[in-house]
Protein backbone atom coordinates (compact mmCIF):
# COMPACT_ATOMS: atom_id res chain seq x y z
CA UNK A 1 0.00 0.00 0.00
CA UNK A 2 1.49 3.45 -0.74
CA UNK A 3 1.45 5.82 1.64
CA UNK A 4 0.08 9.12 1.29
CA UNK A 5 -0.06 12.62 3.48
CA UNK A 6 -3.46 13.99 2.61
CA UNK A 7 -4.20 17.43 4.06
CA UNK A 8 -7.45 19.77 4.26
CA UNK A 9 -7.35 23.38 5.87
CA UNK A 10 -11.05 22.39 6.76
CA UNK A 11 -13.27 19.29 7.70
CA UNK A 12 -15.78 19.89 4.75
CA UNK A 13 -12.86 18.92 2.27
CA UNK A 14 -12.37 15.46 4.11
CA UNK A 15 -14.71 13.50 2.42
CA UNK A 16 -13.16 14.24 -0.77
CA UNK A 17 -9.79 13.35 0.62
CA UNK A 18 -11.25 9.79 1.61
CA UNK A 19 -13.04 8.99 -1.94
CA UNK A 20 -9.22 9.90 -3.15
CA UNK A 21 -7.38 7.29 -1.03
CA UNK A 22 -10.38 4.55 -1.61
CA UNK A 23 -10.02 5.43 -5.61
CA UNK A 24 -6.49 4.60 -5.29
CA UNK A 25 -6.21 2.41 -2.33
CA UNK A 26 -3.86 4.27 -0.13
CA UNK A 27 -2.57 4.29 3.12
CA UNK A 28 -3.93 7.80 4.16
CA UNK A 29 -2.42 9.91 6.99
CA UNK A 30 -4.83 13.22 7.43
CA UNK A 31 -3.93 16.33 8.78
CA UNK A 32 -6.89 18.77 9.00
CA UNK A 33 -7.79 22.03 10.62
CA UNK A 34 -10.49 22.80 12.60
CA UNK A 35 -13.10 21.76 15.33
CA UNK A 36 -11.83 18.09 16.87
CA UNK A 37 -15.92 17.70 16.84
CA UNK A 38 -16.44 18.55 13.42
CA UNK A 39 -13.64 16.64 12.69
CA UNK A 40 -14.81 13.43 14.45
CA UNK A 41 -18.00 13.98 11.81
CA UNK A 42 -15.47 13.26 9.03
CA UNK A 43 -12.88 11.00 9.64
CA UNK A 44 -13.61 8.18 7.48
CA UNK A 45 -12.99 4.84 7.82
CA UNK A 46 -10.89 5.42 4.16
CA UNK A 47 -7.98 6.97 6.38
CA UNK A 48 -5.45 5.13 8.71
CA UNK A 49 -5.48 8.16 11.07
CA UNK A 50 -6.62 11.89 11.19
CA UNK A 51 -4.25 14.75 12.97
CA UNK A 52 -6.51 17.60 14.16
CA UNK A 53 -4.64 20.55 14.58
CA UNK A 54 -7.34 22.90 16.30
CA UNK A 55 -7.13 26.36 14.58
CA UNK A 56 -10.22 27.46 12.34
CA UNK A 57 -9.04 29.22 8.77
CA UNK A 58 -5.30 28.46 9.48
CA UNK A 59 -2.97 30.60 7.41
CA UNK A 60 -0.83 29.22 4.33
CA UNK A 61 2.38 29.25 7.02
CA UNK A 62 0.61 27.26 9.86
CA UNK A 63 -0.35 24.81 7.48
CA UNK A 64 2.48 23.82 5.55
CA UNK A 65 4.50 24.44 8.86
CA UNK A 66 2.32 21.55 9.94
CA UNK A 67 2.68 19.39 7.09
CA UNK A 68 6.45 19.59 6.66
CA UNK A 69 6.74 18.09 10.19
CA UNK A 70 4.77 15.76 9.57
CA UNK A 71 5.74 14.74 6.63
CA UNK A 72 9.31 14.18 8.15
CA UNK A 73 7.58 11.84 10.52
CA UNK A 74 5.48 9.60 7.84
CA UNK A 75 7.83 10.16 5.05
CA UNK A 76 4.79 8.94 2.59
CA UNK A 77 5.25 8.76 -1.20
CA UNK A 78 2.51 11.56 -1.78
CA UNK A 79 1.30 14.11 -0.45
CA UNK A 80 -2.39 15.54 -1.77
CA UNK A 81 -4.97 17.96 -1.23
CA UNK A 82 -7.79 19.55 -2.65
CA UNK A 83 -6.99 22.29 -4.74
CA UNK A 84 -8.08 25.19 -3.03
CA UNK A 85 -5.99 28.07 -3.00
CA UNK A 86 -4.94 28.26 0.76
CA UNK A 87 -4.04 24.14 0.16
CA UNK A 88 -1.96 25.10 -3.21
CA UNK A 89 -0.14 27.75 -1.39
CA UNK A 90 0.87 25.50 1.75
CA UNK A 91 1.42 22.52 -0.80
CA UNK A 92 4.04 24.55 -3.07
CA UNK A 93 6.20 25.33 0.03
CA UNK A 94 6.39 21.89 1.35
CA UNK A 95 7.00 21.04 -2.50
CA UNK A 96 10.08 23.84 -2.44
CA UNK A 97 11.21 22.99 0.88
CA UNK A 98 11.42 19.48 0.18
CA UNK A 99 12.51 19.62 -3.58
CA UNK A 100 9.95 17.97 -5.06
CA UNK A 101 7.73 18.20 -7.94
CA UNK A 102 3.94 19.65 -7.33
CA UNK A 103 1.11 19.03 -9.83
CA UNK A 104 -1.38 21.64 -9.53
CA UNK A 105 -5.40 20.92 -10.46
CA UNK A 106 -4.13 16.95 -11.19
CA UNK A 107 -7.82 15.86 -13.45
CA UNK A 108 -6.32 12.58 -13.64
CA UNK A 109 -3.85 10.55 -11.21
CA UNK A 110 -2.48 7.64 -12.18
CA UNK A 111 -0.05 5.99 -9.46
CA UNK A 112 2.14 3.46 -9.87
CA UNK A 113 4.79 1.73 -7.35
CA UNK A 114 7.35 4.52 -7.67
CA UNK A 115 5.83 6.66 -10.07
CA UNK A 116 3.37 9.37 -10.81
CA UNK A 117 0.98 10.15 -14.22
CA UNK A 118 -1.25 12.98 -13.80
CA UNK A 119 -3.06 15.19 -16.64
CA UNK A 120 -3.82 19.15 -16.22
CA UNK A 121 -5.70 21.38 -17.96
CA UNK A 122 -3.67 24.22 -19.41
CA UNK A 123 -3.31 26.76 -21.71
CA UNK A 124 -6.14 28.66 -20.33
CA UNK A 125 -8.22 25.17 -20.37
CA UNK A 126 -7.27 24.74 -24.21
CA UNK A 127 -4.92 22.23 -24.04
CA UNK A 128 -4.30 19.25 -21.46
CA UNK A 129 -0.56 18.28 -20.75
CA UNK A 130 0.44 14.47 -19.48
CA UNK A 131 2.95 14.61 -16.66
CA UNK A 132 5.00 11.95 -15.39
CA UNK A 133 7.81 12.13 -12.38
CA UNK A 134 9.51 10.11 -9.80
CA UNK A 135 7.38 9.81 -6.23
CA UNK A 136 7.60 11.66 -3.91
CA UNK A 137 5.34 14.24 -5.39
CA UNK A 138 2.24 16.69 -4.45
CA UNK A 139 -0.97 16.73 -5.82
CA UNK A 140 -3.55 19.19 -5.86
CA UNK A 141 -7.21 17.55 -7.10
CA UNK A 142 -9.69 19.56 -8.55
CA UNK A 143 -12.47 20.61 -5.90
CA UNK A 144 -15.61 18.14 -6.33
CA UNK A 145 -14.36 14.70 -8.17
CA UNK A 146 -14.67 12.84 -5.65
CA UNK A 147 -16.70 11.65 -2.99
CA UNK A 148 -16.91 8.99 -0.18
CA UNK A 149 -20.00 7.86 1.46
CA UNK A 150 -18.02 5.05 4.17
CA UNK A 151 -18.40 5.15 7.39
CA UNK A 152 -16.42 7.56 9.55
CA UNK A 153 -14.53 5.99 12.73
CA UNK A 154 -10.45 6.59 12.16
CA UNK A 155 -8.57 7.20 14.45
CA UNK A 156 -8.38 11.00 15.43
CA UNK A 157 -5.41 12.45 17.24
CA UNK A 158 -5.16 16.26 18.34
CA UNK A 159 -2.16 18.20 17.49
CA UNK A 160 -1.16 21.66 18.07
CA UNK A 161 -0.91 24.23 15.15
CA UNK A 162 1.87 26.47 15.52
CA UNK A 163 1.01 30.33 15.68
CA UNK A 164 0.38 32.00 12.30
CA UNK A 165 4.03 33.91 11.27
CA UNK A 166 1.86 36.27 8.86
CA UNK A 167 -0.50 38.73 10.92
CA UNK A 168 -4.59 38.34 10.06
CA UNK A 169 -6.07 41.74 11.06
CA UNK A 170 -9.56 41.44 9.48
CA UNK A 171 -11.62 38.98 7.49
CA UNK A 172 -14.75 39.79 5.24
CA UNK A 173 -16.84 37.07 4.61
CA UNK A 174 -18.01 36.95 0.72
CA UNK A 175 -21.85 36.92 -0.09
CA UNK A 176 -22.99 33.95 -1.43
CA UNK A 177 -26.53 32.81 -3.49
CA UNK A 178 -29.07 29.68 -3.51
CA UNK A 179 -28.09 29.58 -7.13
CA UNK A 180 -26.62 26.60 -9.36
CA UNK A 181 -25.61 27.92 -12.44
CA UNK A 182 -23.42 24.41 -12.75
CA UNK A 183 -26.97 22.49 -13.17
CA UNK A 184 -28.97 25.35 -14.99
CA UNK A 185 -30.17 24.23 -18.34
CA UNK A 186 -30.27 27.69 -19.76
CA UNK A 187 -27.13 30.44 -19.07
CA UNK A 188 -26.87 33.60 -19.91
CA UNK A 189 -23.54 35.05 -19.60
CA UNK A 190 -22.48 38.60 -19.09
CA UNK A 191 -18.92 40.04 -20.47
CA UNK A 192 -17.05 43.24 -20.19
CA UNK A 193 -19.31 44.69 -22.95
CA UNK A 194 -21.72 45.35 -20.79
CA UNK A 195 -21.30 49.20 -19.58
CA UNK A 196 -22.73 49.19 -16.12
CA UNK A 197 -24.49 47.06 -13.33
CA UNK A 198 -27.77 48.03 -14.10
CA UNK A 199 -27.85 46.88 -17.70
CA UNK A 200 -27.07 43.81 -16.43
CA UNK A 201 -30.87 43.77 -15.87
CA UNK A 202 -31.68 43.37 -19.99
CA UNK A 203 -29.88 40.05 -19.25
CA UNK A 204 -31.84 38.24 -16.06
CA UNK A 205 -34.89 39.56 -18.85
CA UNK A 206 -33.67 37.23 -21.19
CA UNK A 207 -32.52 34.80 -18.66
CA UNK A 208 -36.33 34.70 -17.38
CA UNK A 209 -37.76 34.29 -20.45
CA UNK A 210 -35.93 31.60 -20.92
CA UNK A 211 -35.73 29.70 -17.60
CA UNK A 212 -32.28 30.44 -16.77
CA UNK A 213 -29.64 32.16 -14.77
CA UNK A 214 -27.23 34.80 -15.37
CA UNK A 215 -23.14 33.91 -15.14
CA UNK A 216 -20.57 36.21 -15.75
CA UNK A 217 -16.87 36.23 -17.06
CA UNK A 218 -14.25 37.11 -14.56
CA UNK A 219 -14.10 41.05 -14.83
CA UNK A 220 -17.63 41.03 -14.29
CA UNK A 221 -17.53 39.11 -11.47
CA UNK A 222 -14.32 39.85 -9.67
CA UNK A 223 -13.26 42.94 -11.03
CA UNK A 224 -16.48 44.43 -10.90
CA UNK A 225 -18.50 42.60 -8.03
CA UNK A 226 -21.61 42.80 -10.21
CA UNK A 227 -22.33 39.33 -9.63
CA UNK A 228 -21.67 37.25 -6.57
CA UNK A 229 -18.79 34.63 -7.22
CA UNK A 230 -21.63 31.87 -7.39
CA UNK A 231 -21.94 32.99 -10.95
CA UNK A 232 -18.47 33.23 -12.41
CA UNK A 233 -17.85 30.97 -15.19
CA UNK A 234 -14.21 29.67 -16.18
CA UNK A 235 -11.29 27.47 -15.09
CA UNK A 236 -11.51 29.60 -12.06
CA UNK A 237 -15.26 29.68 -11.73
CA UNK A 238 -17.74 27.06 -12.45
CA UNK A 239 -18.14 24.97 -15.37
CA UNK A 240 -21.32 24.90 -16.56
CA UNK A 241 -23.05 22.36 -19.26
CA UNK A 242 -26.19 24.28 -20.71
CA UNK A 243 -28.42 22.64 -23.36
CA UNK A 244 -27.95 26.58 -23.98
CA UNK A 245 -25.51 29.10 -23.70
CA UNK A 246 -25.76 32.84 -24.72
CA UNK A 247 -22.82 34.95 -24.30
CA UNK A 248 -22.89 38.56 -24.29
CA UNK A 249 -19.96 41.30 -24.54
CA UNK A 250 -17.50 38.21 -23.79
CA UNK A 251 -14.76 38.30 -25.99
CA UNK A 252 -14.25 34.19 -25.92
CA UNK A 253 -10.81 34.40 -24.02
CA UNK A 254 -9.61 30.56 -23.42
CA UNK A 255 -9.59 30.58 -19.77
CA UNK A 256 -13.72 31.71 -19.74
CA UNK A 257 -14.69 29.48 -22.90
CA UNK A 258 -12.48 25.86 -21.45
CA UNK A 259 -15.76 26.04 -18.68
CA UNK A 260 -18.46 26.12 -21.15
CA UNK A 261 -17.15 23.11 -23.49
CA UNK A 262 -20.11 20.93 -22.68
CA UNK A 263 -22.54 23.35 -23.78
CA UNK A 264 -24.97 21.87 -26.13
CA UNK A 265 -25.50 25.16 -28.08
CA UNK A 266 -23.38 28.53 -27.73
CA UNK A 267 -24.74 31.68 -29.02
CA UNK A 268 -22.42 35.11 -29.46
CA UNK A 269 -23.35 38.02 -29.81
CA UNK A 270 -20.38 40.53 -29.99
CA UNK A 271 -19.96 43.83 -31.54
CA UNK A 272 -16.17 42.97 -33.27
CA UNK A 273 -16.77 40.50 -35.62
CA UNK A 274 -13.02 39.10 -35.52
CA UNK A 275 -13.75 38.44 -31.66
CA UNK A 276 -12.51 34.96 -30.55
CA UNK A 277 -15.71 34.06 -29.01
CA UNK A 278 -17.11 33.37 -32.69
CA UNK A 279 -14.55 30.22 -33.21
CA UNK A 280 -16.58 28.73 -29.85
CA UNK A 281 -19.99 29.50 -30.83
CA UNK A 282 -22.56 27.22 -32.91
CA UNK A 283 -24.58 30.69 -33.66
CA UNK A 284 -22.95 33.97 -33.95
CA UNK A 285 -24.78 37.25 -34.07
CA UNK A 286 -22.36 40.92 -34.61
CA UNK A 287 -24.15 43.41 -32.92
CA UNK A 288 -24.52 46.09 -30.25
CA UNK A 289 -25.38 44.25 -27.78
CA UNK A 290 -27.04 47.65 -26.30
CA UNK A 291 -29.22 47.65 -30.03
CA UNK A 292 -29.87 44.00 -30.33
CA UNK A 293 -30.99 42.73 -26.75
CA UNK A 294 -33.85 44.69 -26.56
CA UNK A 295 -34.70 43.50 -29.98
CA UNK A 296 -34.09 39.68 -29.34
CA UNK A 297 -36.02 40.57 -26.16
CA UNK A 298 -39.14 41.47 -27.56
CA UNK A 299 -39.31 38.88 -30.37
CA UNK A 300 -38.70 36.47 -27.90
CA UNK A 301 -41.78 37.53 -25.90
CA UNK A 302 -44.08 37.34 -29.21
CA UNK A 303 -42.88 33.93 -30.42
CA UNK A 304 -42.93 32.31 -26.64
CA UNK A 305 -46.28 34.45 -25.65
CA UNK A 306 -44.38 35.36 -22.62
CA UNK B 1 13.71 54.59 2.72
CA UNK B 2 13.65 53.86 -1.19
CA UNK B 3 12.09 50.40 -2.05
CA UNK B 4 13.62 48.10 -4.64
CA UNK B 5 11.09 45.54 -6.04
CA UNK B 6 11.78 42.55 -7.96
CA UNK B 7 9.35 41.32 -9.96
CA UNK B 8 8.75 37.57 -11.21
CA UNK B 9 7.50 37.61 -15.11
CA UNK B 10 6.74 35.02 -17.00
CA UNK B 11 7.03 34.38 -21.05
CA UNK B 12 4.01 32.55 -21.33
CA UNK B 13 2.65 30.64 -24.29
CA UNK B 14 -0.16 32.72 -25.62
CA UNK B 15 -3.41 30.67 -24.92
CA UNK B 16 -4.96 32.69 -27.30
CA UNK B 17 -2.66 32.11 -30.19
CA UNK B 18 -2.43 28.33 -29.68
CA UNK B 19 -0.92 26.69 -32.62
CA UNK B 20 -1.52 23.21 -33.14
CA UNK B 21 -0.52 20.32 -35.45
CA UNK B 22 -2.81 17.71 -37.16
CA UNK B 23 -2.48 15.34 -34.46
CA UNK B 24 -3.86 18.02 -31.87
CA UNK B 25 -0.44 18.63 -30.17
CA UNK B 26 0.61 21.88 -29.45
CA UNK B 27 3.17 22.91 -31.82
CA UNK B 28 4.79 24.51 -28.83
CA UNK B 29 7.51 26.23 -31.48
CA UNK B 30 5.56 28.32 -33.40
CA UNK B 31 2.94 29.26 -30.53
CA UNK B 32 4.38 33.12 -29.83
CA UNK B 33 5.21 33.78 -25.97
CA UNK B 34 3.22 36.63 -24.40
CA UNK B 35 3.95 38.25 -21.00
CA UNK B 36 2.18 36.51 -18.89
CA UNK B 37 -1.30 38.13 -17.95
CA UNK B 38 -1.37 38.59 -14.19
CA UNK B 39 2.47 39.15 -14.42
CA UNK B 40 1.41 42.63 -15.86
CA UNK B 41 -0.28 43.15 -12.81
CA UNK B 42 2.30 42.99 -10.73
CA UNK B 43 5.00 45.01 -12.58
CA UNK B 44 1.93 47.39 -12.72
CA UNK B 45 1.88 47.15 -8.33
CA UNK B 46 5.71 47.38 -8.49
CA UNK B 47 5.88 50.52 -11.31
CA UNK B 48 2.94 52.29 -8.43
CA UNK B 49 4.63 51.57 -5.25
CA UNK B 50 8.14 52.43 -6.84
CA UNK B 51 6.62 55.90 -7.67
CA UNK B 52 5.38 56.30 -4.39
CA UNK B 53 8.55 55.28 -2.31
CA UNK B 54 11.37 55.65 -4.64
CA UNK B 55 13.29 52.63 -5.53
CA UNK B 56 13.60 50.16 -8.68
CA UNK B 57 11.91 48.07 -10.30
CA UNK B 58 13.78 44.79 -11.78
CA UNK B 59 12.54 42.39 -13.60
CA UNK B 60 13.57 38.79 -13.51
CA UNK B 61 12.36 35.69 -16.17
CA UNK B 62 13.69 32.38 -16.81
CA UNK B 63 12.88 30.54 -19.86
CA UNK B 64 10.77 27.46 -19.88
CA UNK B 65 9.80 27.11 -23.65
CA UNK B 66 12.15 26.25 -26.75
CA UNK B 67 13.78 26.33 -28.98
CA UNK B 68 16.34 28.03 -27.00
CA UNK B 69 18.00 29.97 -29.93
CA UNK B 70 14.57 31.44 -31.08
CA UNK B 71 13.03 32.38 -28.04
CA UNK B 72 16.47 33.88 -26.50
CA UNK B 73 15.12 36.48 -28.90
CA UNK B 74 11.63 36.52 -27.64
CA UNK B 75 12.27 36.71 -24.35
CA UNK B 76 14.19 39.53 -24.52
CA UNK B 77 11.08 41.00 -26.41
CA UNK B 78 8.55 40.06 -23.67
CA UNK B 79 10.38 41.58 -21.04
CA UNK B 80 10.87 44.98 -23.12
CA UNK B 81 6.96 45.11 -22.64
CA UNK B 82 7.51 45.38 -18.94
CA UNK B 83 10.19 47.49 -19.49
CA UNK B 84 8.47 49.80 -21.59
CA UNK B 85 5.82 49.85 -19.45
CA UNK B 86 7.85 51.37 -16.47
CA UNK B 87 10.77 49.32 -14.73
CA UNK B 88 14.29 49.90 -15.00
CA UNK B 89 16.16 46.69 -15.57
CA UNK B 90 15.49 43.30 -16.35
CA UNK B 91 17.41 40.15 -16.08
CA UNK B 92 16.77 36.19 -17.71
CA UNK B 93 17.95 32.93 -17.52
CA UNK B 94 18.23 31.29 -20.72
CA UNK B 95 19.29 27.70 -20.35
CA UNK B 96 18.37 24.90 -21.83
CA UNK B 97 17.84 22.73 -18.91
CA UNK B 98 15.02 24.59 -17.86
CA UNK B 99 13.19 23.83 -20.81
CA UNK B 100 10.53 22.45 -20.90
CA UNK B 101 9.53 24.42 -17.69
CA UNK B 102 8.66 22.87 -14.56
CA UNK B 103 7.65 25.16 -11.40
CA UNK B 104 10.46 23.24 -8.93
CA UNK B 105 13.63 23.99 -11.83
CA UNK B 106 12.09 27.25 -12.42
CA UNK B 107 11.77 28.90 -8.72
CA UNK B 108 14.85 27.44 -8.03
CA UNK B 109 16.46 29.07 -10.90
CA UNK B 110 14.98 32.38 -9.81
CA UNK B 111 16.07 32.12 -6.11
CA UNK B 112 19.64 31.84 -7.36
CA UNK B 113 19.12 34.79 -9.98
CA UNK B 114 17.35 37.11 -7.13
CA UNK B 115 19.95 35.93 -4.48
CA UNK B 116 22.94 37.57 -6.50
CA UNK B 117 20.89 40.03 -7.67
CA UNK B 118 20.46 40.88 -4.05
CA UNK B 119 18.76 43.14 -1.48
CA UNK B 120 15.50 43.70 -2.46
CA UNK B 121 12.43 44.77 -0.37
CA UNK B 122 9.66 43.37 -2.36
CA UNK B 123 8.86 40.05 -4.55
CA UNK B 124 5.83 40.55 -6.72
CA UNK B 125 4.57 37.61 -9.30
CA UNK B 126 1.13 36.64 -11.01
CA UNK B 127 -1.49 34.54 -8.91
CA UNK B 128 -0.85 31.97 -11.49
CA UNK B 129 0.64 32.37 -15.07
CA UNK B 130 -1.85 31.67 -18.28
CA UNK B 131 0.04 28.67 -19.78
CA UNK B 132 0.61 26.16 -17.20
CA UNK B 133 -1.39 28.17 -14.14
CA UNK B 134 0.42 25.87 -11.68
CA UNK B 135 0.42 29.13 -8.81
CA UNK B 136 3.70 28.06 -7.76
CA UNK B 137 6.81 29.76 -8.14
CA UNK B 138 6.04 32.51 -6.00
CA UNK B 139 5.40 30.47 -2.93
CA UNK B 140 8.66 28.56 -3.74
CA UNK B 141 10.99 31.36 -4.16
CA UNK B 142 10.06 32.61 -0.77
CA UNK B 143 10.40 29.06 0.67
CA UNK B 144 13.91 28.95 -1.02
CA UNK B 145 14.54 32.87 0.70
CA UNK B 146 13.34 31.74 3.93
CA UNK B 147 11.05 35.04 3.57
CA UNK B 148 7.15 35.33 4.25
CA UNK B 149 4.79 34.51 1.25
CA UNK B 150 1.36 36.28 0.12
CA UNK B 151 -0.70 35.33 -2.06
CA UNK B 152 -3.76 36.08 -4.31
CA UNK B 153 -3.08 39.54 -3.29
CA UNK B 154 -5.94 42.21 -4.18
CA UNK B 155 -4.69 45.22 -2.61
CA UNK B 156 -1.35 46.28 -1.88
CA UNK B 157 -0.43 48.99 0.95
CA UNK B 158 3.73 49.33 1.64
CA UNK B 159 4.25 51.66 4.94
CA UNK B 160 7.77 51.45 7.03
CA UNK B 161 8.88 47.93 6.45
CA UNK B 162 5.33 46.53 6.50
CA UNK B 163 3.48 44.85 3.52
CA UNK B 164 -0.53 44.93 4.26
CA UNK B 165 -2.15 42.98 1.68
CA UNK B 166 -5.85 41.80 0.95
CA UNK B 167 -5.60 38.31 -0.15
CA UNK B 168 -9.05 36.98 -2.03
CA UNK B 169 -10.06 33.49 -1.14
CA UNK B 170 -12.94 31.66 -2.23
CA UNK B 171 -15.18 32.13 0.63
CA UNK B 172 -13.73 35.41 1.93
CA UNK B 173 -11.13 38.33 1.81
CA UNK B 174 -8.34 38.18 4.67
CA UNK B 175 -6.18 41.45 5.46
CA UNK B 176 -2.74 40.11 6.58
CA UNK B 177 0.38 41.86 7.58
CA UNK B 178 3.86 41.01 6.99
CA UNK B 179 7.37 42.24 7.71
CA UNK B 180 9.31 42.70 4.06
CA UNK B 181 11.35 41.30 2.62
CA UNK B 182 8.28 38.81 1.67
CA UNK B 183 6.76 37.62 -1.80
CA UNK B 184 3.70 38.37 -2.60
CA UNK B 185 1.53 36.78 -5.78
CA UNK B 186 -1.12 39.99 -7.53
CA UNK B 187 -4.91 39.02 -8.67
CA UNK B 188 -5.91 40.46 -11.89
CA UNK B 189 -7.86 42.45 -9.88
CA UNK B 190 -5.32 44.44 -7.82
CA UNK B 191 -5.05 46.98 -10.93
CA UNK B 192 -5.40 48.26 -14.39
CA UNK B 193 -2.26 47.55 -16.24
CA UNK B 194 -1.10 50.62 -17.98
CA UNK B 195 -0.34 50.23 -22.12
CA UNK B 196 2.89 51.75 -22.67
CA UNK B 197 3.49 54.85 -25.91
CA UNK B 198 5.14 54.86 -28.66
CA UNK B 199 7.41 56.75 -26.66
CA UNK B 200 7.77 54.21 -24.10
CA UNK B 201 8.08 51.17 -26.44
CA UNK B 202 11.16 53.38 -27.59
CA UNK B 203 12.76 54.15 -24.52
CA UNK B 204 12.73 50.52 -23.30
CA UNK B 205 15.09 49.44 -25.83
CA UNK B 206 17.85 51.31 -24.34
CA UNK B 207 17.10 49.72 -20.58
CA UNK B 208 19.49 46.85 -19.59
CA UNK B 209 18.55 43.24 -20.36
CA UNK B 210 20.76 41.08 -19.03
CA UNK B 211 21.23 37.14 -19.93
CA UNK B 212 22.42 34.38 -17.59
CA UNK B 213 22.83 30.66 -17.80
CA UNK B 214 22.54 28.37 -15.17
CA UNK B 215 26.26 27.94 -14.68
CA UNK B 216 26.57 32.09 -14.27
CA UNK B 217 24.01 32.34 -10.76
CA UNK B 218 25.36 28.86 -9.30
CA UNK B 219 21.52 27.67 -9.74
CA UNK B 220 21.04 23.55 -9.48
CA UNK B 221 18.10 22.38 -10.15
CA UNK B 222 15.72 19.72 -8.35
CA UNK B 223 15.04 16.58 -10.19
CA UNK B 224 12.11 17.69 -13.25
CA UNK B 225 9.11 15.99 -13.79
CA UNK B 226 8.43 14.95 -17.99
CA UNK B 227 6.06 16.70 -19.91
CA UNK B 228 5.06 13.70 -22.08
CA UNK B 229 2.14 15.29 -24.19
CA UNK B 230 0.73 18.67 -24.93
CA UNK B 231 -2.50 18.47 -26.69
CA UNK B 232 -5.28 20.83 -27.90
CA UNK B 233 -8.68 19.93 -26.71
CA UNK B 234 -10.91 19.64 -29.92
CA UNK B 235 -13.87 22.51 -30.37
CA UNK B 236 -16.34 21.60 -32.71
CA UNK B 237 -19.11 24.11 -33.13
CA UNK B 238 -21.51 25.27 -36.08
CA UNK B 239 -19.95 28.49 -36.37
CA UNK B 240 -22.82 30.22 -38.23
CA UNK B 241 -22.85 34.07 -38.37
CA UNK B 242 -26.75 34.97 -38.48
CA UNK B 243 -26.81 37.86 -41.45
CA UNK B 244 -29.94 40.35 -42.17
CA UNK B 245 -31.33 43.51 -43.40
CA UNK B 246 -31.93 44.52 -39.93
CA UNK B 247 -31.94 43.27 -36.57
CA UNK B 248 -35.22 42.55 -36.30
CA UNK B 249 -34.46 39.97 -38.90
CA UNK B 250 -31.16 38.91 -37.32
CA UNK B 251 -33.35 38.39 -34.00
CA UNK B 252 -35.61 36.31 -35.49
CA UNK B 253 -33.42 33.89 -37.70
CA UNK B 254 -31.73 33.16 -34.54
CA UNK B 255 -34.73 32.66 -32.12
CA UNK B 256 -35.58 30.05 -35.55
CA UNK B 257 -32.56 28.35 -35.25
CA UNK B 258 -32.84 27.71 -31.13
CA UNK B 259 -36.47 26.04 -31.68
CA UNK B 260 -35.12 23.65 -34.45
CA UNK B 261 -32.00 23.07 -32.42
CA UNK B 262 -34.62 21.96 -29.60
CA UNK B 263 -32.83 24.13 -27.11
CA UNK B 264 -35.75 27.24 -26.79
CA UNK B 265 -39.85 26.09 -27.24
CA UNK B 266 -42.21 28.21 -28.86
C1 LIG C 1 -4.95 32.12 -15.07
C2 LIG C 1 -6.17 32.86 -15.59
C3 LIG C 1 -7.42 32.44 -15.19
C4 LIG C 1 -8.58 33.07 -15.68
N1 LIG C 1 -9.80 32.59 -15.30
C5 LIG C 1 -10.91 33.13 -15.86
C6 LIG C 1 -12.22 32.59 -15.59
O1 LIG C 1 -12.37 31.66 -14.81
N2 LIG C 1 -13.29 33.18 -16.20
C7 LIG C 1 -13.17 34.23 -17.06
O2 LIG C 1 -14.20 34.69 -17.59
N3 LIG C 1 -11.97 34.75 -17.31
C8 LIG C 1 -10.83 34.24 -16.74
N4 LIG C 1 -9.63 34.80 -17.02
C9 LIG C 1 -9.60 36.09 -17.74
C10 LIG C 1 -9.70 35.93 -19.23
O3 LIG C 1 -8.41 35.73 -19.79
C11 LIG C 1 -10.30 37.21 -19.86
O4 LIG C 1 -9.55 38.32 -19.44
C12 LIG C 1 -11.76 37.43 -19.51
O5 LIG C 1 -12.52 36.25 -19.70
C13 LIG C 1 -12.30 38.55 -20.37
O6 LIG C 1 -13.63 38.84 -19.99
P1 LIG C 1 -14.63 39.50 -21.02
O7 LIG C 1 -14.74 38.67 -22.23
O8 LIG C 1 -15.88 39.80 -20.27
O9 LIG C 1 -13.96 40.92 -21.33
P2 LIG C 1 -13.19 41.43 -22.60
O10 LIG C 1 -12.13 40.51 -23.02
O11 LIG C 1 -12.85 42.84 -22.32
O12 LIG C 1 -14.27 41.38 -23.75
C14 LIG C 1 -15.36 42.23 -23.89
C15 LIG C 1 -16.02 41.95 -25.21
O13 LIG C 1 -17.21 42.69 -25.30
C16 LIG C 1 -17.34 43.17 -26.62
N5 LIG C 1 -18.19 44.37 -26.54
C17 LIG C 1 -17.88 45.57 -26.00
N6 LIG C 1 -18.92 46.40 -26.08
C18 LIG C 1 -19.92 45.71 -26.67
C19 LIG C 1 -21.26 46.03 -27.04
N7 LIG C 1 -21.77 47.24 -26.80
N8 LIG C 1 -21.99 45.08 -27.65
C20 LIG C 1 -21.47 43.87 -27.90
N9 LIG C 1 -20.23 43.51 -27.57
C21 LIG C 1 -19.46 44.41 -26.96
C22 LIG C 1 -15.96 43.44 -27.09
O14 LIG C 1 -15.90 43.38 -28.50
C23 LIG C 1 -15.16 42.32 -26.42
O15 LIG C 1 -15.06 41.21 -27.27
C24 LIG C 1 -8.47 34.18 -16.54
C25 LIG C 1 -7.21 34.62 -16.92
C26 LIG C 1 -6.06 33.97 -16.47
C27 LIG C 1 -4.73 34.48 -16.93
Amino acid sequence: MMRALLYAEKPSQLPELAGFAEKHGLEAYVLVFGSPDEVKKNSFKAFKRVYVAAAEKPTPDQLAETLVKLYDELRPSLVAAVAAKNNVDAGARLAAWKKIPMFTEATVVELAEDKITVKRQVLGGRAIARISSQLPAIVAIPAGVYSYSGDTGAETVEIEAPEPRIKVTAVEPKKHEAVNIEAAEVVVGVGRGFRKKEDLAMAEELAQILGGVVGGSRPVVADYGWLSEDRWIGISGKKIKPKLYIAIGISGASQHMAATLDSKIIVAINKDKNAPIFQYADYGVVADLYKFLPILIKKLREKLGK
Amino acid sequence: MPLNIAVLVKASLDPNMLRSKASREVDVDNTPLAISEYDKNAVEAAIQLRDKHGGKVVVVSALTWGPLAKRSREIEQVVREALAMGADEAHVIVDEALIPGDPGATAAALASLLQKLGGFDLYLTGEAAMDMMSSQVGARVAAILGIPFISYARELEYADGVVKVKRDLEDRLETVEAATPAVVSVTGEINKPRIPTLIQIRRAFRKPVKKYSLADIGAELPGKPSLEELRVVAVQRKNIIIEGESLEEIAEKLIDALIKEGVIKA
